[in-house]
C-alpha cells in the first residue's frame, strides 16, 4: 500500500483509486481461480448427487470410500451402486502403466535433444529447434489421430502402446526445454577443462552433464508424469479401445444425469497432492540454501 | 615430473568467419621454461594457448610437443594442462575428486587417486581442505586447487590462461611468488597468457610481446624492458615517452633524429637510414631534470606523488612528458612554473621505425 500521509489530496484520491482498482482486480483474479476448487472441495463432501453445494444434504465422506469400501455397502448405495469401481481402478492402473513408460522415455529424448541444441553448433540448430518443439505446438488431437493412423498402417492396433506414443511427442519437449536452459547455464569450460584433463567425452557426460542435471531431470520428471496423467485430447484419439484415467473421467463427466461426486474428491485430492508436492519442494529447497 | 620444449613452426590460425587470429608464427619455447605471452586482449595470445592445449588445430603449420607432432591429437590425448581463466573448477565434486579427476580419467584406482590428490593438495598448502567444495574455498585457495588438478595428471606442458585476473591486487601479487615457486619445484614448462605486464616481468624467464596476431618481440624481462625492438613493445611494456621525427644522421649504432622539440641522439638497434620516419622512445625514470646529453625546455604542469616514488608530468609545447623521480625531497614544486631544462643520456634511449602503438589508458577509457 501507498503511504499517501504526505500526498497532496487531489493526487491522494487518485492513487486511492488505482490502489482500489489494482485490489478489486487481484480479489476478481483470485475469486475466479479459486472460487470453483472451493466449490468442488465442498460439495466433494455433500451427500447428494449430482453435486451440488446449495442444497447440503449432510456431510459425507463416501464419495473418497467409494474406492475402497467393502462390496456390500456399495449395493446399498443407489448412486455408486451404478458405478463400474473395477473399470475406474484399472484406468487409473493404465494411465501409471503409461506414465511408467512415457517419463523416461520423455526424458531420454529430451536430454538426447537438449544436449545436440546446447553443445552442436550448427547452423541447421535453428531448424531443427523448430521440428523437436513442433509437436508441443500441434494440436493434441492432430497428434492422436496421427499416431493411430500411422502405427494402424504399420498393423499395430490402437491401445497402450499407441498411447504412449502419440504422448511422448509431445511430452518429450517439456524436458528438453527444462534441460536446454540448465545446459546453457553450465559454463562450457567445465566440459573443456574435464577433456582437457585426460576424460573421453563419455566421461565427461557422466561425471558432469549428468549431475549437473540431476534436479533439473527430477523437475521434468515430475512434469512429464503430470502432463501424461492428464493428458486428455491425444489420448482419446491414441486409446482404442482402451482407457486411462483421464479419459475415464471424461467418460463419467459426459454422464446426462449429471456426474457422480466420486470425480469430485477425485479432484480434491489431486489439490490436496499438488498443494502437498508444492509445500514439500519448498521446504525441502529451504533447507538446502539453509545449509 | 618433466617439462617438454614447445615449438610453433608457421603456424596461422583463420577462424571460420574469415578472421586470422594468428599470423605465421614462429615460436620456441624451452623445456622447464616459465614463458609468458604478453598483449592486450584480442591479440591472439589465448587462440595459441588454445592451439597448443588442442582445442583448435592450426590452419596452417605444426605445434610440436618434445618434438612430437600434435596434429590430429585431441586435448585429452596431448601431454598439456590447461588452468582455464576462471578456474572451471568441477562445482559438484569435492576438492580432492577435483584434483583427482585427471587420474580417474586414467582409470586409477580410489585409494591411488586420494594419495596423490592428498600429495598435491599439501604441495599447494591445502592438505586439509579435501572433502571441502570448490564453493566453500576462498579465491586463492580455489586458484591453488586449480593448479594441483592440473599438476596432477603430470603434464609436460602446463598453460594458464590470465589464471590470476580474477584475484584482488595483494593475493594476485602472493600468487604470482607461488606460481614461481611451484613451476621452479616442479621443472614442468609453463606458457602462461596474459595482458598484465607486471605479472610477466616478475614471474617469467622469457616474454613474448604479441599485438594483432604477430609476435612482435621475445625476450628476457630485462631485455624487452631496456631494449624493446619495436614501437608496440616500446609503448606496451612499462612507461615511455615518445619523441616523433625523421632521421637526420647516423653513425656506428647511434643515430639522430630531428623532433620538433630539438636534435636528439639515441640508440639505432635497427639501423634506420637517414631520413627514414621514427620515433624515439625513452622512459620516465631514465629522464634529468637539469638537462643531459639531449636537452630540451619544458614546465612541470603535474605532480604525483606515489610515496617512494614522484610522477612528474610537464609540458614541452604541447607534449606531456613523464619523469620519474626518487622522493628525496630535492624534486621540483609545483609553483617552480619557469621552464626548466629536461635531458636524457644517449645510451637509455632508442630509436625504433614508425610503427602501431599500444593504447594508451586515456584511448582505453573512451572506448
Amino acid at each position: 500500500m501507498t503511504d499517501l500521509s504526505h500526498t497532496p489530496p487531489r493526487r491522494r484520491l487518485r492513487l486511492l483509486t488505482a490502489d482500489g482498482l489494482l485490489s478489486a482486480y487481484t480479489w476478481a483474479f483470485l475469486v475466479f481461480m479459486f472460487l470453483p476448487l472451493l466449490l468442488m472441495i465442498l460439495s466433494s463432501f455433500n451427500d447428494t448427487s449430482p453435486p451440488s453445494v446449495t442444497e447440503w444434504q449432510g456431510f459425507t465422506t463416501k464419495w473418497y470410500t467409494f474406492f475402497w469400501m467393502p462390496e456390500e455397502t456399495l449395493r446399498a448405495d443407489p448412486v455408486l451402486r451404478s458405478l463400474d469401481r473395477d473399470r475406474f481402478v484399472s484406468c487409473f492402473g493404465n494411465s501409471l502403466y503409461v506414465a511408467a513408460m512415457v517419463v523416461p522415455l520423455s526424458l531420454l529424448l529430451g536430454l538426447a535433444g537438449a544436449v545436440l541444441l546446447t553443445r552442436w553448433r550448427s547452423r541447421a540448430n535453428s531448424a531443427l529447434w523448430w521440428v523437436l518443439l513442433s509437436p508441443m505446438l500441434a494440436p493434441g488431437i492432430v497428434l492422436g489421430l496421427s499416431a493411430l493412423v500411422f502405427w494402424s498402417r504399420l498393423g499395430v492396433d490402437a491401445g497402450l502402446f499407441t498411447i504412449v506414443m502419440a504422448q511422448t511427442t509431445f511430452i518429450a519437449g517439456y524436458p528438453m526445454l527444462i534441460l536446454m536452459a540448465r545446459l546453457q547455464r553450465q559454463p562450457v569450460e567445465l566440459e573443456e577443462a574435464a577433456l582437457d584433463l585426460g576424460a573421453t567425452p563419455f566421461r565427461v557426460f557422466r561425471r558432469l552433464t549428468l549431475p549437473y542435471l540431476a534436479p533439473a531431470l527430477a523437475s521434468a520428471a515430475v512434469i512429464a508424469l503430470m502432463a501424461s496423467m492428464e493428458n486428455y485430447n491425444t489420448t482419446m484419439f491414441a486409446k482404442g479401445g482402451a482407457c486411462t484415467f483421464a479419459t475415464e473421467i471424461g467418460a463419467m463427466a459426459r454422464n446426462p444425469n449429471g456426474h457422480p461426486p466420486v470425480i469430485n474428491a477425485v479432484g480434491t485430492v489431486i489439490i490436496a497432492l499438488t498443494v502437498a508436492g508444492a509445500l514439500l519442494h519448498t521446504f525441502l529447497s529451504r533447507r538446502e540454501q539453509g545449509r | 615430473m618433466r617439462g617438454k620444449d614447445v615449438t610453433l613452426d608457421s603456424v596461422s590460425i583463420t577462424y571460420p568467419n574469415g578472421f586470422t587470429a594468428v599470423e605465421p608464427t614462429d615460436l620456441v619455447v624451452e623445456a622447464g621454461e616459465f614463458f609468458s605471452i604478453l598483449g592486450p586482449s584480442g591479440c591472439g595470445k589465448t587462440t595459441i594457448l588454445r592451439a597448443v592445449s588442442g582445442f583448435i588445430e592450426p590452419s596452417a603449420g605444426r605445434v610440436l610437443i618434445g618434438g612430437e607432432d600434435m596434429a590430429g591429437s585431441g586435448p585429452n590425448a596431448r601431454p598439456t594442462a590447461l588452468i582455464f581463466q576462471n578456474l572451471a573448477l568441477f562445482p559438484l565434486m569435492p576438492v580432492w575428486e577435483n584434483v583427482a579427476f585427471g587420474l580417474e580419467a586414467r582409470g586409477i584406482g580410489k585409494k591411488a587417486r586420494r594419495e596423490k590428490a592428498q600429495e598435491l593438495l599439501d604441495l599447494v598448502a591445502l592438505g586439509d581442505q579435501g572433502d571441502k567444495l570448490p564453493s566453500e574455498l576462498s579465491g586463492g585457495q580455489r586458484q591453488r586447487v586449480a593448479i594441483a588438478r592440473a599438476l596432477a595428471v603430470e603434464p609436460a606442458v602446463l598453460l594458464l590462461d590470465e589464471p590470476l585476473s580474477a584475484l584482488d591486487l595483494k593475493l594476485r601479487q602472493h600468487m604470482r611468488a607461488e606460481l614461481r615457486a611451484i613451476q621452479k619445484k616442479t621443472g614442468v614448462t609453463f606458457i602462461y597468457i596474459t595482458h598484465d605486464q607486471g605479472e610477466a616481468l616478475t614471474m617469467s624467464d622469457r616474454i613474448a610481446v604479441m599485438n594483432n596476431g604477430v609476435i612482435e618481440q621475445v625476450g628476457t624481462g630485462d631485455e624487452i624492458y631496456s631494449h624493446p625492438r619495436t614501437a608496440f613493445a616500446a609503448s606496451f611494456v612499462g612507461e615511455t615517452n615518445r619523441f616523433e621525427g625523421r632521421i637526420a644522421d647516423v653513425e656506428a649504432g647511434m643515430a639522430q633524429i630531428e623532433t620538433p622539440l630539438g636534435r636528439f641522439r639515441a640508440r639505432n638497434p635497427d639501423q634506420l637510414e637517414p631520413g627514414s620516419e621514427a620515433m624515439l622512445f625513452v622512459r620516465p625514470e631514465a629522464m634529468r631534470i637539469g638537462g643531459d646529453e639531449n636537452r630540451f625546455e619544458a614546465h612541470l604542469v603535474r605532480r604525483d606523488l606515489e610515496g617512494a616514488f614522484l610522477n612528474l608530468f610537464f609540458d614541452a609545447r604541447g607534449t606531456e612528458i613523464a619523469v620519474h623521480v626518487t622522493n628525496d625531497g630535492h624534486a621540483p614544486e609545483l609553483h617552480d612554473a619557469a621552464p626548466m631544462p629536461l635531458g636524457f643520456a644517449a645510451a637509455q634511449a632508442v630509436i625504433l621505425p614508425r610503427g602501431a602503438l599500444a593504447r594508451t589508458g586515456q584511448e582505453l577509457a573512451a572506448q
